[in-house]
């Protein structure tokens, strides 16, 4: 599958890339939100992963954004340090596909993008 | 007459001399700001440099523990490390790289996590933290302290023991939070012996660190005649939180402490903590106090109290502070049966008190 990824902190990106890279998937990384929103259009990702605190744009914005242009086509996975329960509800609310609280294990963010791999090729 | 043009020549001599030493002056000084442009201009060249290829080394080693799915052999360790550990000597490269470990460890879960608190142990960082705790600078202790807890250093929960009673506010909250997160309730009995006040805000993160935990039984009779004032309250917050009903009769003695604080802790505790005769104790102390301490009792027995207090709570309805009436009349209607009946049929001219009652009834409704 083609994930692009949305996340401002370096090393967090790096350790994203290289774990999907490891599980077979291309990965487009972007740095901020602006970035996401215009490689989401331009490239079509078939998964969106995302952080909530970025620059320009934040990940609730982009759930936004990808739920009105591609409904039903491109699911959004948040990876946050914000868990509190406010903040899940709205991201689900506006349609987030799942939501992974930091600190995360990368063996569950595999299993969970693995979720919509299986729901891809069906 | 003579002489004039002498002396014209002279000045003339004398002031291309002078000005010939104030150009030589300027283009020295210049050269040297040159220099020094140029110097500092190679120094940060190579500088950036240097940091861009510790980031390289640190985000590949970081990245490799991270996805190392392996059982790890005691005697290799991750392996790759080697140049790390030459590096280490190395102020530069050590603190970007603990500071990289550090932001890692904290968005990391898992298996993934155990192998960086691995990494730290192998390159035996743990060892010039502990080096900064003699430092004499408060933040650099602090900071040493915040990064063992991170990296979750619990064999040395013996040593930071000792700053948890720190004379610098911070030392002491790291400590604090340290030894919580290490040992649990049990990290809590530095406040058998804190002299310090436990801030409110250091009270909430202690209160946070604790309610990740299973529940456990903790005696806090001692703490509840701590000297330290701070200690009491938080003592009664814990008792509130995992429901000390055992300590009841000690909690009422803190309705008498001399420390307002203590006492309106104490009335939010019986609350939660409570038997049917502490609503009588409540009342019994209601005019000795603030009205702070009335609204708390008030609010108190909106939870506690029965119908034996609706004749008290039917006296505040004439009270002229509004909080006190509404959360009397919340009381009231509470109580049960009676009490709303009572609230009901008191008759007053005033507006403030229908409204207050109108309002208590739509609540009572939703």
């Amino acid at each position: 599958m083609k994930i692009l990824v949305a996340e401002d902190d370096d090393l967090m990106l790096k350790m994203l890339e290289f774990r999907l890279k490891k599980d077979g998937h291309e990965v487009i990384v972007t740095h901020d939100g602006r970035e996401a929103m215009d490689k989401i259009d331009q490239l079509m990702p078939d998964v969106v992963i995302t952080d909530i605190m970025m620059p320009y744009f934040s990940g609730l914005e982009i759930i936004g954004a990808v739920k009105t242009k591609y409904p039903g086509i491109m699911p959004v996975i948040i990876i946050s340090g914000m868990g509190q329960e406010s903040v899940v509800l709205e991201a689900f609310q506006l349609g987030a596909d799942d939501f992974i609280t930091k600190p995360f294990s990368p063996n569950e963010l595999s299993v969970r993008v693995k979720r919509f791999e299986k729901s891809f090729f069906t | 007459m003579i002489s004039s043009p002498l002396f014209v020549l002279a000045s003339l001599v004398v002031s291309l001399h002078t000005l010939g030493l104030v150009i030589l002056i300027f283009t020295n000084l210049i050269l040297l700001i040159l220099a020094f442009m140029l110097f500092f201009m190679l120094w940060k060249g190579t500088h950036e440099k240097n940091h861009d290829r510790y980031r390289l080394i640190s985000g590949l080693l970081i990245r490799r523990a991270v996805f190392y799915d392996d059982q790890i052999d005691p005697e290799t360790g991750i392996p790759g490390t080697k140049k790390a550990t030459r590096l280490m000597v190395n102020k530069v490269f050590r603190k970007l790289f603990t500071e990289e470990l550090i932001s890692a460890k904290k968005n990391i879960a898992g298996m993934a996590a155990e192998n960086l608190k691995y990494l730290y142990h192998q390159l035996k960082l743990e060892s010039f933290a502990l080096k900064k705790l003699n430092s004499a600078h408060w933040h650099t202790k602090a900071k040493a302290i915040q990064e063992l807890t991170l990296m979750d250093m619990r064999e040395l929960k013996d040593d930071l023991f000792v700053y948890t009673n720190d004379k610098n506010e911070y030392v002491r909250m790291e400590a604090q939070v340290a030894v919580v997160q290490f040992n649990g309730f049990e990290g809590l009995r530095f406040l058998d012996s804190i002299t310090y006040a436990i801030s409110e805000w250091q009270q909430i993160k202690l209160l946070h660190k604790l309610s990740n935990l299973p529940p456990a039984h903790i005696d806090i009779s001692g703490w509840l005649k701590s000297p330290n004032t701070s200690v009491v309250v938080f003592a009664l917050k814990l008792a509130r939180n995992y429901h000390g009903f055992e300590m009841h009769d000690v909690i009422l003695t803190c309705l008498d402490h001399p420390d307002p604080q203590v006492r309106l802790q104490a009335i939010h505790c019986l609350g939660e903590i409570y038997n049917d005769e502490t609503s009588v104790h409540l009342i019994s102390r209601f005019w000795r106090d603030d009205v702070r301490h009335q609204l708390a009792i008030i609010k108190a027995l909106q939870n506690i109290g029965s119908e034996k207090d609706n004749i008290f709570l039917s006296t505040l309805l004439g009270n002229d502070d509004y909080d006190l009436k509404l959360n009397a009349a919340r009381a009231l209607a509470s109580s049960g049966l009676k009490g709303f009946a009572l609230l009901v049929e008191y008759n007053d001219a005033d507006l403030v008190l229908n409204d207050i009652i109108t309002q208590v009834r739509g609540e009572l409704a939703a």
